[in-house]
């Protein structure tokens, strides 16, 4: 499944990421626990919660993580 | 004349000490060094601000000591430009990195923090934004931290300047390393991204404690303005309250502060003085306080026409950046301008450049991609009208109906469309999609707010008063000795019979390539219908955006590119202005 099919308020566990240097860097990595806090329409991008902040993904990359629903 | 700024240039003596700020985008790092240097570095609440680099001296030192404000990055990769800069400070040398951490991401920062162990420098750790983590309910020990990370640990709240002084008491211990300056990257365990988040995972077990309580109101709303609903709805609330604080705060100033002391006191006071010395009439007389007098409107222009409009602006811009809102209005945006080449992180340089082309132009370096960089620059000197601009035009058109302006600005957002969705096919290359940290809404510190406001105004009254002075005693002299009519002659076909303005309106444009609001104001004294005025301030909108703004092209795209947005944004303003005249006579003749 990947971070983009989750939906608002959704919590999901990172499982692997797409090649993009700048997505560890804004503290993504595998194993971490994230929750979606919105979704724009008109392929806008998503907003996922990492810790106490807010990362902006766009639906493109969102699509290339790969995550595990967590209920 | 440009409107940014940079630090003075500072030279790195033998005998001085040098210091590198550094750290994660958006820590407060511009704010701590212009604590310690007393440079004015403008911060905002979003990452990015610093597009260059700022050296500094160190204020209240007992020696030599230099301060270097270095672009924020997440890593040190050389991913990007910020980061190829960052790296190229470090192996340049420096005695002592100070390395701002972020109290409320403790975990990210640490892992930035980290990377730098591999350079083997000495650190002093600004543990920044203490009050925001308090509230939060995050609790760090500092001394443990300090242990833990085996170096000095102070925490501050750099905007209230606590614990600057501390961070100055640790400056001065550090001693001036002997060795030659370069430094070479060592292979350390650090290197592996596992190791190292690994040993934060334990560090922050041993430092941090975060109390689970009930999110805030300011960090609800945080959240909700990211979502469509109610985020969009307040989106159109803070633009409509900006929009009417600026415009009616500006016209309320003027008409009732301004207007009666230019009116029943300065201008007879100025008209009896001349008139005193010089035959009311001649030629002199009317260079100095006419239609065009310079000494009446190298006053009235500037200080009672466009600065109660720019100062409410640069109120209005600067506590949007301070609060971390704008990064918000890009997420929303994001799907919207992904077709017009641009994605929703580069929405801040574009709102900049309603303030001025410069620092948009500038700040359009964080773009990722270089088409995504000429697109928002060639956009922003095309259609978005500059602070001192937008005044003009609610001066010119604001005081006939309040149509005209939202007519006008309808225009500029179809040409910023059009425009977009054209570049974005023309320019060879992609735009990357975004991904974007958005910053923790938070209560803007009016201290600073004020000391931004401050040292905003004053660059535009420095740069905008000295062109203006020298662009109205060419107006003035061109229009009282004719002179105007044999220098726009053969320009009539173009002004006259295709703008269907009057050939005096070539002043506007001779004016316009100083500074974008003198290709408007010259219109207010002329006697125009309501169709002349309308295209008049169309051209102006589209015509070039001033000298400063050109030079900046060109310094940064290099000849070819700046010169054809240049030229475009000249026949765009013709094209459009006389379209817009054409139709509305014929509109005229049939109704």
């Amino acid at each position: 499944m990947s971070l983009y099919g989750i939906s608002k308020n959704g919590t999901c566990t990172i499982a692997t990421l797409p090649p993009v240097g700048l997505l560890k860097s804004l503290g993504l990595r595998e194993g971490l626990q994230v929750m979606i806090r919105s979704k724009q329409p008109m392929g806008g991008p998503v907003i996922v919660q990492v810790g106490r902040r807010c990362v902006a993904i766009a639906e493109d990359i969102a699509k290339e993580i790969h995550v595990e629903e967590v209920n | 004349m440009d409107c940014h700024n940079q630090g003075p240039e500072v030279e790195v003596g033998r005998d001085t000490l040098k210091f590198l700020l550094m750290g994660n985008p958006n820590v407060g790092k511009s704010v701590v060094f212009s604590k310690l240097t007393g440079v004015q570095v403008l911060a905002a609440n979003y990452t990015g601000t610093t597009v260059g680099y700022t050296k500094g001296k160190v204020g209240n030192f007992n020696r030599d000591a230099v301060l270097i404000d270095v672009p924020g990055t997440y890593s040190l990769e050389a991913t990007s430009e910020a980061e190829e800069v960052a790296i190229r400070f470090v192996e340049e040398g420096a005695d002592a990195i100070l390395c701002v951490l972020d109290a409320t991401n403790l975990e990210r920062n640490l892992n930035f923090a980290f990377q730098l162990k591999k350079y083997d420098l000495p650190m002093i750790y600004i543990l920044n934004l203490i009050d925001v983590a308090e509230n939060q309910g995050i609790q760090i020990d500092v001394e443990a931290l300090a242990e833990e990370l085996n170096a000095p640990v102070i925490p501050t709240v750099a905007v209230r300047n606590i614990g600057i002084r501390d961070v100055l008491q640790e400056m001065k211990s550090v001693e001036k390393r002997d060795e030659d300056r370069e430094v070479v990257p060592e292979d350390t365990p650090w290197d592996d991204e596992e190791f190292r988040w690994a040993e934060i995972g334990k560090i922050i077990g041993k430092v941090q404690k975060i109390d689970d309580r009930e999110p805030s109101f300011i960090e609800k709303l945080g959240y909700r303005t990211m979502e469509p609903w109610p985020g969009i709805p307040i989106a159109l609330l803070i633009l409509a309250l900006s929009l009417g604080l600026v415009i009616g705060g500006g016209k309320a100033i003027r008409g009732a502060l301004l207007l009666p002391v230019l009116d029943n006191f300065y201008v007879p006071f100025m008209t009896g003085l001349v008139g005193n010395y010089i035959a009311e009439g001649s030629t002199l007389f009317n260079v100095l306080v006419g239609d065009y007098g310079v000494l009446i409107k190298a006053i009235e222009w500037p200080f009672f026409l466009i600065l109660p409009y720019v100062s409410l602006f640069y109120i209005v811009l600067s506590i949007l950046e301070d609060s971390g809102y704008l990064p918000r209005i890009g997420v929303l945006l994001d799907g919207i301008l992904r077709k017009i080449g641009v994605q929703g992180g580069s929405i801040v340089p574009f709102i900049m450049g309603y303030g001025c082309a410069i620092p948009a132009i500038l700040g359009s370096k964080a773009a990722t991609t270089h088409k995504e960089r000429v697109i928002i620059s060639s956009l922003v000197s095309l259609a978005v009208p500059c602070t001192a601009q937008t005044a003009a035009f609610f001066v010119l058109l604001g005081d006939r109906s309040i149509f005209l302006p939202i007519a006008l600005y309808g225009i500029s957002l179809v040409a910023i469309v059009i425009g977009g969705m054209v570049l974005n096919r023309l320019i060879p290359g992609k735009v990357d999609p975004m991904l974007l940290e958005i910053p923790n809404l938070l209560k803007p510190d009016w201290k600073t707010i004020l000391k931004k406001i401050r040292i905003r105004v004053k660059q535009f009254m420095v740069e905008a008063e000295i062109p203006m002075v020298f662009g109205i005693l060419f107006a003035a002299i061109v229009a009282e000795t004719g002179f105007i009519f044999v220098i726009t002659d053969f320009l009539s076909p173009l002004i006259t019979g295709w703008l269907g303005l009057p050939q005096e309106a070539g002043l506007a444009l001779m004016l316009g390539v100083v500074r974008r609001e003198l290709a408007v104001l010259p219109l207010i004294e002329m006697d125009l219908t309501t169709l002349q005025v309308f295209v008049g301030a169309v051209v102006a909108l589209f015509y070039l955006p001033c000298l400063s703004v050109l030079a900046i092209l060109i310094k940064e795209f290099k000849l070819k590119t700046g010169l054809a947005i240049a030229a475009s944004t000249i026949v765009a303003a013709f094209l459009i202005g006389g379209v817009i005249n054409q139709i509305g006579t014929l509109f005229n003749a049939i109704f």
